[in-house]
């Protein structure tokens, strides 16, 4: 696969564009989770399509498969029995438990639109970004956080 | 005979209405209709839209879009509305006409056309957002842009800007991290994601922010100590009030949601006096900034009450549907509102989206132009159309102006001293305008509670509850948070029922609505 998406944590204003973009498109279904951190912030949570994909392997129906030609690893909406494997393998927990019309909620890296993800476009503070594995290594994610929250930073 | 072809796409830009930002995005149709939102790369915002902006395919064909006139219940043809409406107008005397939101500048030149050939005398503004008042800061001067923000070395914010009109956050938070020494102070009653990224955050006891102002303005009222109303120290006050005055360059942004401070009118007041004390400009963020009318409503109001007023007409989408309170205590009134969405036993005329017309809107950047390219949902009717079917003469006018408000600042202050201090026995309810919320379209709202208190009320995190005030009752899934101070509960105020609970006040012929005491228990 070529890119990902990647949150840099030190730009997220907890604004849930993302989720909001994913919902409207996706027809309600939240593809991109959010999780706090103990009122720290906002986490939102965006599916890696990893390399070992742990949602694939728990399938007990091949509804998750991986895409060979992009990479991505895609769930078929007619196959997924609504058994909610996925959501509890994933070590991520990108996959939101609760099922929307009775099939689990798996993000497709907005596969349907050329542009790509939506929730990057949207994203109001830039803080989502699709970046290539070489880039991703190189990005420093979170290296501002000491910048974040004046009830738990300590004074600098 | 037109083949349906799901894969044709068409993308119409424009600009959305949904706030003051005015962010351009496209909306794509297929053969079968709206599909969704674009974010387009060379708009405005470089295609970043708020959750608000992501709903506007979701709005256009809600499920709960009004697209047949509705009374009672029940659907009823344009025939009868226009014979009712022809009677209404027949007693002009006994009529008021008035608007919220969801009008373009157009539109509105056009009711006051109307009502002027109608010999309508009674006109007023039903938008009651707290931002109406911003307004002031508009007509002023020239807008403030974004580039005020990079060239700031302090700024201030008042409210929680990163939830209402997130599209600010990059900008903001940009400036933040590109300097150490750039110091941002947030002033609120909770903590938020945007105090989450203050240098300071001076958290105010819930609704006193107007008193914050007035003492960050070195204002003084008698012997009222405002600091220790607040909450916060007066040498605190002190250090932020001199450092941002002598900073070189500054701003002031400010946000304010529904029922969040006691009192908007004190607040702006106390805002106008905070810029000129430290000669810094003021950045207003408004969801819509309001009509003015020939009246305020409160007057509008009172001839209600004498039944002097028998039949209100309104033009948006917001009276009475989102201020069901302002209306349960007066008999005898007809009300005919048009609305965008359908309300359970609510009479409404199918009004159309500002999205779907052609006209001017004003944003905290200038006057900004909508496309006119989106059909309108059929059935809909706009304003102009439904003037016309009521018939009468247009005549010109060239403008209106709102009697001018004389605030007598003490009584103001005395009574927000005299409501935070109350000992309440249940818990004071704020309201939170947060973009994700939009209207209720993608989340049942979620009231956050203390955990300690939580604990009291033996809730946790996704139980039901029921919160109930003198106004009305509504039922919420709770959020255990440390966000709120034990005794103080908050929601996102987006919806008729939660919007319900909170109390009004008409002083000086102004609506505001304020932080409500309210009873909260659990749903078994
Ligand atoms: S859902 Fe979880 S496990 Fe599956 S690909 Fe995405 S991140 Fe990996
Ligand atoms: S990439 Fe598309 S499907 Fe995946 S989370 Fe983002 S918006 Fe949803
Ligand atoms: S849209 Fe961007 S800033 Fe907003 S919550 Fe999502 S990642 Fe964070
Ligand atoms: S910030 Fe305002 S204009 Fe932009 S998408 Fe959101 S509601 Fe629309």
């Amino acid at each position: 696969m070529e890119k990902r998406i990647v949150l840099d944590l030190d730009l997220c204003c907890g604004c849930r564009s993302c989720e909001a973009a994913c919902k409207a498109a996706f027809k309600g279904e939240a593809r991109i989770r959010h999780g706090e951190l103990q009122g720290i912030a906002y986490l939102p949570l965006a599916c890696r399509h990893c390399k070992e994909a742990l949602c694939m392997t728990a399938c007990p129906v091949a509804a998750i498969i991986r895409d060979e030609k992009t990479g991505l690893v895609i769930r078929s909406s007619f196959l997924c029995i609504g058994c909610k494997s996925c959501a509890f393998a994933c070590p991520f927990g990108v996959i939101d438990a609760p099922l929307v019309r009775h099939i689990s909620q798996k993000c497709s890296l907005c596969s349907d639109r050329a542009e790509g993800p939506r929730c990057v476009s949207a994203c109001s503070s830039g803080a989502l970004q699709l970046l290539t594995d070489k880039k991703i290594e190189k990005h420093e994610v979170g290296v501002r956080f000491v910048s974040r929250n004046p009830f738990f930073r300590r004074r600098q | 005979m037109k083949i349906i072809d799901p894969e044709t796409k068409s993308v119409i830009k424009t600009i959305c209405p949904f706030c003051s930002f005015g962010c351009e995005f496209g909306v794509v149709f297929d053969d079968f209709g709206v599909k969704g939102v674009e974010y387009l790369s060379d708009g405005n915002t470089g295609g970043r839209l708020c959750p608000r902006g992501s709903a506007a395919g979701v709005f256009l064909n809600h499920p709960r879009r009004l697209t047949v006139p509705v009374k009672s219940g029940r659907a009823v043809d344009w025939v009868r509305i226009k014979q009712e409406l022809k009677d209404i107008l027949a007693k002009p005397d006994k009529v008021a006409v008035c608007f919220d939101r969801n009008i373009t500048e157009e539109e509105h030149q056009a009711i006051l056309g109307f009502c002027k050939g109608a010999g309508i005398s009674h006109i007023a503004s039903t938008y009651f957002e707290p931002e109406r008042f911003f307004k002031v800061f508009i007509k002023r001067r020239k807008p403030v842009g974004l580039d005020q923000i990079d060239r700031a070395q302090q700024i201030v914010v008042l409210g929680d800007p990163f939830n209402q009109a997130p599209m600010i956050s990059k900008t903001l938070i940009n400036w933040k991290l590109s300097d150490r020494k750039n110091r941002l102070v947030v002033i609120d009653s909770i903590n938020t994601h945007t105090a989450g990224f203050a240098t300071d955050f001076l958290k105010v006891r819930a609704g006193t922010e107007p008193l914050l102002l007035l003492g960050l303005a070195r204002e003084k009222s008698g012997d009222i100590d405002l600091a220790g109303t607040t909450g916060i120290e007066s040498s605190i006050i002190d250090e932020v009030s001199q450092s941002f005055k002598s900073a070189e360059n500054g701003l002031i942004i400010v946000s304010l949601a529904f029922g969040h401070t006691y009192d908007p009118v004190l607040f702006t007041e106390a805002l106008i006096r905070f810029s000129k004390f430290s000669g810094k400009p003021v950045m207003p963020l408004f969801e819509f900034i309001g009509f003015p009318g020939n009246e305020h409503f409160g007057a509008v109001y009172n001839l209600i009450k004498k039944r002097k007023i028998k039949y209100l007409i309104n033009f948006g989408e917001l009276f009475p549907y989102y201020y069901p309170q302002v209306l349960k205590g007066v008999k005898g009134l007809n009300v005919c509102a048009t609305s965008t969405l359908k309300f359970d036993g609510i009479d409404g005329l199918p009004a159309v989206l500002n999205l779907e017309k052609e006209g001017t809107i004003i944003t905290t950047f200038g006057p900004a132009k909508l496309s006119g390219e989106i059909k309108p949902a059929s059935g809909t009717m706009d304003v102009k159309a439904l003037l016309d079917m009521m018939g009468g003469v247009t005549k010109k006018v060239s403008g209106i102006n709102e009697p001018e408000l004389k605030i007598d600042l003490k009584e103001r202050i005395g009574a927000v001293v005299e409501k935070s201090t109350k000992k309440t026995r249940g818990y004071l309810l704020l309201g939170e305008k947060i973009a994700f919320n939009f209207m209720g379209f993608f989340e049942t709202p979620q009231l956050k509670i203390n955990p300690v208190d939580g604990e009291e009320l033996k809730v946790r995190t996704g139980d039901r509850v029921y919160v109930q005030s003198k106004n009305g009752l509504a039922e919420v899934v709770v959020k255990l948070s440390i966000d709120v101070p034990c005794g103080v509960v908050s929601i996102p105020a987006e919806t008729p029922d939660v919007r319900e609970l909170f109390d009004f006040e008409i002083h000086q012929e102004l609506v505001n609505f304020e932080p409500t005491e309210v009873k909260i228990w659990k749903k078994e």
